[in-house]
């Protein structure tokens, strides 16, 4: 138990340098150099009046926070479906969740914007909120008939392709102006994050994600089985409830200001196991929160960086570093 | 004597309108063990888990003490009443410490964390159970015997005044078993715990019960003593076998409900003997009298002898029906006596 104890304080202490790491890197890095004491006189004077100032604070600066805040909110996000469903590999966008939000926040923006409108970042919340709700509904009443996991997997994906269809199709009858704006959108991006919008998201994912921590007792009960949870003393009805709601708040806010990205909410809940040796929700949710934001500030770097100055969409490079860690979690899974 | 713990009446248990078992009544006193006997789909888990209050009674009370359960919050549920169930217990990356220890987890604070009381319960509750060794080790890489123990430990940890189990041993070979239900009985005598529980093992419940409750169709049928109940005439009306075939079988009410195998090189018992040298499934499964068409998977030594490596005999509760469908068969084979081997 000691040796255990150890073992969480220096991952914490090693996940918590990493984070501080990529930021750093995440604020240094990009198309245009900045020198580190040109860093530090901006984020004394909270900007400037050269390009490279104004490029480190309107653009780097909202972005890595938005990109670490947003990570963190998708991997908890994930960690919470995973104990709901006690399937490791249930995450928001493999269930089909991000895809629901999506749809959704594209048709609420299409409709804005055909009458002239702009949303704000309240109401494209809502519209994801409402997306990743319809579609948890519906992944919840397969989950009624369909008791094998894996098959709810392949019907969360089914959901998921259903709802990109549909977006695709909207997508194709709105203005080309707007069509633009989406389709960026819709492939998953960190850019275009700003100030406005990090006040609601760090707020939306802080809250979120310290309620999670709060259910973490409830939870740790809930993942020996719904019999024994309900012997221990949890109303399971609102627990479930609770569960579910935070799960989709928590992933339509990552939908909402930089659309769907792919695995990031199974991969670093697993990373974070294999590295914590523990799955005990209260060390889990704030290891998932910063192996989530240390996940996506990595992969957005490499977003920018590889192919500057045009950018990656975000969910390739989460893929080509988070479907491995799938893949090698099933194999051990079968294995085991 | 110690008072009345846990206590229905008229009690009915069922999912949705439906009742499965109707007007159950009884009370079980601190120490006691009162266990549930009766054929699959009698209704056995519906009730145990309606006591749990896992499902609303159709009609009737449970009452716990002199408190109605209904009502009652669910941490001061989790205080007073404690499960062992069937549920296969999905414990990713957890030792067997964890697990017990989450039976304290209704009288932790919010995020549930141990105090130092609360690991000296569960230490303690490992030690009654004889699990203490297992603290460390994975969970979900121990024995079934052993697993077992350490849910009946976690269920201590929640110093329940009742504690219910469904089919605890069903898992288990004769050995564990017997370790199993021996400790439990210890443990309801020292601690006042009020058990019930739900068992297939006749012999089993014969020993361990204070008091036997015969569900057949939907209804109590019998309740006392099973000295009183468990004669073979009744095993047979309530299990709905053929006239003489339990005698036939077991040789007599509540004698052993395995088959000895007394042409076996290492009886009795394989005093002696290594254990590489003999396979206990010889001396107690029914299924062996059958000869090659038990149902299972074996092969023969090179002497001869049948080495069973997936039993048929019913371990595991879905075998149950398979082996109950061929009771007459088995039956008229084990009467005459086996093959000595």
């Amino acid at each position: 138990m000691e040796s255990g104890k150890g073992r969480r304080v220096w991952a914490f202490v090693l996940l918590a340098a990493l984070v501080l790491l990529l930021l750093a890197a995440n604020l240094a890095v990009g198309s245009v150099r900045v020198s580190a004491d040109e860093l530090r006189e901006v984020l004394r004077t909270r900007g400037g009046v050269e390009t490279a100032a104004r490029i480190v604070w309107t653009l780097r600066l909202p972005r890595l926070l938005a990109a670490a805040l947003l990570g963190g909110a998708l991997a908890v996000s994930g960690f919470l479906l995973q104990t709901f469903f006690a399937n490791p590999i249930a995450g928001p966008f493999v269930l089909g969740i991000s895809s629901g939000a999506k749809l959704t926040v594209a048709l609420t923006l299409i409709l804005a914007l055909s009458h002239g409108r702009t949303l704000g970042s309240a109401a494209m919340i809502g519209a994801a909120f409402f997306g990743s709700v319809a579609a948890t509904g519906f992944i919840l009443l397969l989950s009624a008939r369909v008791k094998k996991m894996s098959l709810l997997v392949v019907c969360g994906v089914m959901i998921g392709y259903i709802c990109n269809a549909v977006t695709e199709f909207v997508v194709t009858f709105a203005d080309d102006a707007n069509i633009v704006n989406l389709h960026n959108w819709s492939m998953g991006s960190f850019s275009g994050i700003r100030w406005a919008n990090l006040r609601v998201i760090a707020w939306v994912t802080l809250v979120g994600v310290l309620a999670g921590f709060l259910l973490s007792k409830p939870m740790s009960a809930y993942q020996l089985g719904e019999g024994y949870a309900q012997n221990l003393g949890v109303n399971l009805k609102r627990f479930r409830l609770e569960l579910i709601l935070l799960s989709s708040v928590l992933s339509a806010c990552v939908t909402a200001f930089a659309g769907p990205i792919s695995f990031v909410g199974v991969a670093a809940p697993h990373l974070m196991k294999s590295l914590f040796k523990t799955a005990k929700p209260i060390v889990m949710i704030p290891a998932c929160f910063l192996g989530g934001a240390a996940f996506c500030l990595f992969c957005d770097l490499l977003a920018r960086t590889m192919f500057a100055p045009t950018d990656l969409n975000i969910s390739a490079v989460t893929a080509v570093f988070g479907a491995p860690v799938v893949i090698w979690m099933l194999v051990k899974r079968k294995a085991g | 004597m110690d008072e009345i713990i846990l206590h229905t009446k008229g009690l009915a248990a069922g999912y949705g309108e439906k009742a499965v078992l109707r007007d159950v009544s009884f009370s079980v006193r601190g120490g006691e063990i009162l266990t549930l006997i009766g054929p699959n789909g009698a209704g056995k888990s519906t009730m145990l888990r309606t006591l749990a209050r896992q499902l609303a009674p159709l009609a009737g009370t449970v009452c716990l003490g002199k408190e109605d359960l209904a009502p009652m919050h669910e941490n001061e549920l989790a205080k007073k009443l404690s499960i062992v169930t069937t549920e296969r217990v999905r414990a990713e990356l957890m030792t067997c410490a964890d697990v017990a220890a989450t039976g304290r987890y209704p009288y932790t604070g919010r995020l549930g964390i141990l105090s130092e009381a609360d690991k000296k319960i569960v230490a303690e509750a490992m030690a009654l159970v004889h699990v203490t060794e297992l603290a460390e080790q994975d969970f979900s890489r121990i024995s079934d015997g052993q697993r077992q123990r350490v849910l009946l430990a976690r269920a201590i940890c929640q110093e329940p005044e009742a504690l219910l189990l469904d089919e605890p041993t069903s898992f288990l070979d004769v050995r564990h078993k017997i370790e199993f239900l021996t400790t439990l009985r210890s443990l309801a005598r020292e601690k006042h715990i009020a058990v019930v529980m739900s068992l297939h093992e006749l012999d089993c419940a014969a020993r361990i019960s204070d008091t036997v409750l015969c569900v057949r169709d939907g209804v109590v049928d019998r309740v006392g003593r099973p000295a009183e109940i468990l004669t073979s005439d009744y095993i047979e009306t309530l299990y709905g076998m053929a006239p003489g075939s339990y005698d036939a079988f077991f040789g007599g009410a509540g004698e052993q409900s395995f088959f000895q195998n007394r042409g076996c090189k290492s009886f009795p018992c394989h005093k002696g003997v290594d254990e590489a040298d003999f396979n206990c499934l010889f001396c107690y499964c029914p299924l062996y009298a059958l000869g090659d068409g038990c149902g299972g998977s074996f092969h023969y030594t090179e002497k001869g002898v049948k080495s069973c490596v997936d039993c048929a005999f019913p371990h595991r509760r879905e075998n149950y029906g398979k082996l109950l469908a061929r009771w007459p068969e088995i039956a008229a084979l084990a009467g005459r006596k086996p093959d000595g081997v």
